[in-house]
Order: C-alpha cells, then sequence, then structure tokens
C-alpha cells in the first residue's frame, strides 16, 4: 500500500524532482488519451497526468502539470486547446488540494472525488463555451442535449453548463478513479519522494 | 513520430523571430473578437489566410480545418434549430425547420473557429516550438518553465514507444484488448500503470542528471543560439498593430 500524501497542502514543491515530474505528467495525459482511443473508450482519459501531478505533488504542481499540457496540446494537435487552459488548472488544482487533505484516502472518497473535479471541470468550462460558442461544446452528445434544452426554452447559460456536464462527468470520474488506482499502486518511496518528505534521503 | 505542428521552410514568416509572429496571433484572435460581423471576419479570414499561404502551409492548415469541420457544421444545425432569437424559417426538411436568424449566428460561430484557428496556426505551424520557448526566456520567463515545455516535446515520443512495448507485452501474457466495453475499460489501467510507474522512476535518474548540471543554479543561463531578428521585423510588428487600431477604428467609428 503506497502512502498517502501528507504535508500542507499549499507548500510550493517546485524542487529539481518535482519539476521533472511535469512534462512525465504531459506525457501520461498525452499517452492516456491516446491509448483511451486505441481501446475504442467512449472516453477521453486525457488528464490521468494532471489528476496524478495533484496527488503526488499537491495543488501548484498539479495545476502548472495542466497549464503545460494544453500549451503542449495547443502546439502540437489542437490549437483551440489554449482556451481551456483555465479548465486543466482548475483540475491539477482541486485535485491537489483534496488529495493533501485526505480525500483519496478510500475508494468512496475517491468517487466523491471524481464528481467534484466533473463538477469544477464543468463550471470552469462554461464560461469558455458561452463566450467562444454560445455555449456549445462540439461533443455531438453534449450537443444533442443543449439542442434539446434550449428548443424547450431554457436559459443558454444551464443548457450550456448541462452540455459540458454530461460530457465531464464520466470522463472525469473515470479519469479519478483510474489515477487513483495507479496511484495506490505506485511504491511507497516514490510517493514519499514528490510529496516532499524526504526524510529516507536526509537519514542517509 | 513527428511531434509538432511546425511546417520547416524558408518564407518570409519562417524568418520572422517568434515574438512577431506571437504578436500577429495574439492581434488576429483580437481581432476575431473586435469584428464579429460576416464581413469583418471574412476579411480577417481572407488576411489570415493570406499570411499562412504566403508561408505555404495551407496544406497543413487545410488538414486541421477539415479536422474541425464536424465542430463548425455542428454550430450551423443547432444555432439553426433553436438559437432563442429565431423567427424567418429558411429551410425545412419534413419536420426539421431552420431559422435564418440561428443559421446566420452559427456561420459566425464557424467564423470565429476558423478565424481563431488562423490566426494560431501562423504561430504554430510556422515556428519551431523550441524557437518560441527560447525568444520567451531569452525575454524574462522561466528557464525552468522552458525547459518543462521543451521536455515534454522530447519525453512524449519515448513514452509513445513504452506504451507500445507494454501492450505487447501485457497481449502476449493474455490481457484483452479487444470486445466488449467492461473488458476494453479493464485493459486500459495495465498499460498504463507499468508506464506510470516506470517514467516516474526515471525522473528520479533525470533530476540527478540534471542536478549535476547546475539545473537549480541561480544565475541567468546564456544562449547557445544567437537571436537572429530580420530587418522587416519591425515592419511587420508595425503592420500587425495598425491593423489592430484599423479593427478598433472600424468597430466603434464605422460600426463595421
Amino acid at each position: 500500500m503506497a502512502a498517502e500524501p501528507q504535508g500542507n497542502p499549499w507548500a510550493l514543491r517546485f524542487t529539481t524532482l518535482t519539476i521533472v515530474l511535469i512534462p512525465v505528467a504531459v506525457g501520461i495525459n498525452y499517452v492516456g488519451k491516446l491509448i483511451a482511443a486505441g481501446l475504442k473508450l467512449p472516453l477521453w482519459l486525457d488528464s490521468i497526468g494532471t489528476v496524478l501531478a495533484g496527488m503526488l505533488a499537491g495543488p501548484w504542481v498539479g495545476a502548472l502539470s495542466g497549464a503545460v499540457n494544453n500549451i503542449i496540446f495547443g502546439l502540437t494537435a489542437d490549437p483551440i486547446s489554449f482556451w481551456y487552459l483555465i479548465t486543466s488548472i482548475a483540475i491539477g488544482l482541486v485535485v491537489g488540494y483534496l488529495a493533501f487533505t485526505g480525500w483519496i484516502s478510500s475508494f468512496g472518497r475517491v468517487v466523491v472525488l471524481g464528481l467534484i473535479v466533473a463538477g469544477v471541470a464543468a463550471v470552469v468550462s462554461t464560461p469558455i463555451n458561452v463566450i467562444l460558442w454560445e455555449g456549445q461544446t462540439g461533443n455531438v452528445w453534449g450537443d444533442a442535449l443543449y439542442t434539446a434544452l434550449v428548443g424547450r426554452g431554457w436559459p443558454i447559460w444551464l443548457a450550456s453548463f448541462l452540455d459540458e456536464a454530461v460530457v465531464d462527468l464520466p470522463d472525469k470520474l473515470a479519469t479519478v478513479i483510474v489515477s487513483y488506482l495507479i496511484f495506490k499502486a505506485l511504491p511507497e518511496r516514490l510517493v514519499g519522494l514528490f510529496s516532499g518528505s524526504r526524510s529516507e534521503v536526509e537519514s542517509l | 513520430m513527428r511531434l509538432s505542428l511546425y511546417v520547416p521552410g524558408d518564407t518570409w514568416v519562417h524568418r520572422l523571430d517568434p515574438m512577431t509572429k506571437l504578436l500577429m496571433t495574439v492581434v488576429g484572435i483580437g481581432l476575431t473578437f473586435l469584428l464579429p460581423s460576416l464581413q469583418g471576419g471574412t476579411l480577417l479570414l481572407v488576411l489570415l489566410l493570406a499570411v499562412l499561404g504566403s508561408a505555404g502551409v495551407l496544406h497543413r492548415a487545410a488538414a486541421v480545418y477539415v479536422g474541425v469541420a464536424i465542430v463548425a457544421g455542428t454550430f450551423l444545425v443547432v444555432q439553426g434549430l433553436v438559437y432563442p432569437g429565431n423567427a424567418v424559417p429558411a429551410l425545412t426538411l419534413g419536420p426539421i425547420v431552420f431559422y435564418r436568424e440561428g443559421l446566420l449566428v452559427g456561420l459566425r460561430l464557424a467564423l470565429r473557429l476558423y478565424n481563431i484557428l488562423s490566426a494560431t496556426l501562423i504561430l504554430v505551424l510556422v515556428t519551431h516550438p523550441s524557437d518560441l520557448v527560447e525568444a520567451v526566456v531569452r525575454r524574462g520567463a522561466s528557464p525552468r518553465l522552458g525547459y518543462v515545455i521543451m521536455a515534454v516535446l522530447q519525453v512524449i515520443p519515448t513514452m509513445m514507444a513504452t506504451a507500445s512495448t507494454i501492450m505487447d507485452a501485457q497481449r502476449s501474457r493474455g490481457l484483452e484488448t479487444e470486445g466488449s466495453l467492461w473488458v476494453r475499460l479493464k485493459a486500459f489501467v495495465p498499460v498504463m500503470g507499468p508506464l506510470v510507474t516506470g517514467s516516474l522512476i526515471a525522473t528520479e535518474e533525470r533530476a540527478l542528471a540534471l542536478e549535476v548540471r547546475g539545473f537549480s543554479g541561480e544565475g541567468r543561463p546564456t544562449f547557445l543560439k544567437e537571436e537572429v531578428i530580420p530587418p522587416y521585423a519591425t515592419a511587420a510588428r508595425l503592420v500587425t498593430v495598425a491593423a489592430l487600431a484599423a479593427g478598433i477604428a472600424g468597430r466603434w467609428l464605422l460600426g463595421w
């Protein structure tokens, strides 16, 4: 069993080790998305690295991993992803803070964490969708719901939020659960290394 | 595998320094929101395409444009059907009615999508990522952040190779990667788990290697290459700022 992350969640953990963690986190996001597509899963699973970085090294490193992820994705695949930088930052912050305050201590709590992350992602993305695309997301399932709701006279903001939420909920829930399963299987030494409890190194 | 949309070349846009291209991209995105009308948006798109065309990267841009065509299409369909200001029917297909106002909103959204894309592609298609990072670090951005961005571009191809090795290894041990959704979902963790553990263990070594090379040193690093700014860069910047000024003037004085 891996140790739980400990210490002040808002402590800055920008050591060489955690800086090196950020590119790896972005790489995990990228490869996770590709494997999910390769297995023909109906989910993106493209923020596992951001979530893991938050669980391992706290909210700041998680947030920076999210930001770098969208910059890289914007530069290499999809220029529109620059706009959703804020969503990724929010995911990293929320996971990092809650992981260090006991929200990954049991499977039940992790499910709640996944729901919180999905909610935050949808709340943060909604204004971006409304400003850029009148509230649409470009996802076929979400936009079908949006069409049905706006057609019945629902306000754009609410329809846009549900458009985003219906896509985010299964995806972010699965992302957080998968990240937790991987996190639990990590060697204890690694977990301590990134969270800053370097007693083992110091005692040498 | 190529992990960048960058298209090598030797046009005037390629030779421009990254900061000028960054300015062009930012102004292009700014103008997209300044000129929401169909006419203004079309004019902007023509300008942006002219820049991309003179850089000789339209064929790569076209691939990106086709990729988002479905999104642009959904804008037209959804807004045409349910835009709250819909009043005048434009097209009736059986029980489905598309309205003029909504179709125009959808068209404007599609135009906005393509304008934002085109403006960003000036930077993305014609600037090598490492040149951009170097230019930003030269102007005071943290060299550590610069390292992070550059390292991602190197680490992703390596990790993808590792992932396919792990996938083969797990398959040869009997892991099912095809079948029902649940079977495929269950295959995800045995592939990602070893990849994550392996990559994290490697970070420790990489951190040590960086430390002995003075990564956490306090001084500003110097640069291997001299920065080359072509003489016409100033003119290009002035024209870009003038375009922004024209957009602002047109919006508020002429009501574009």
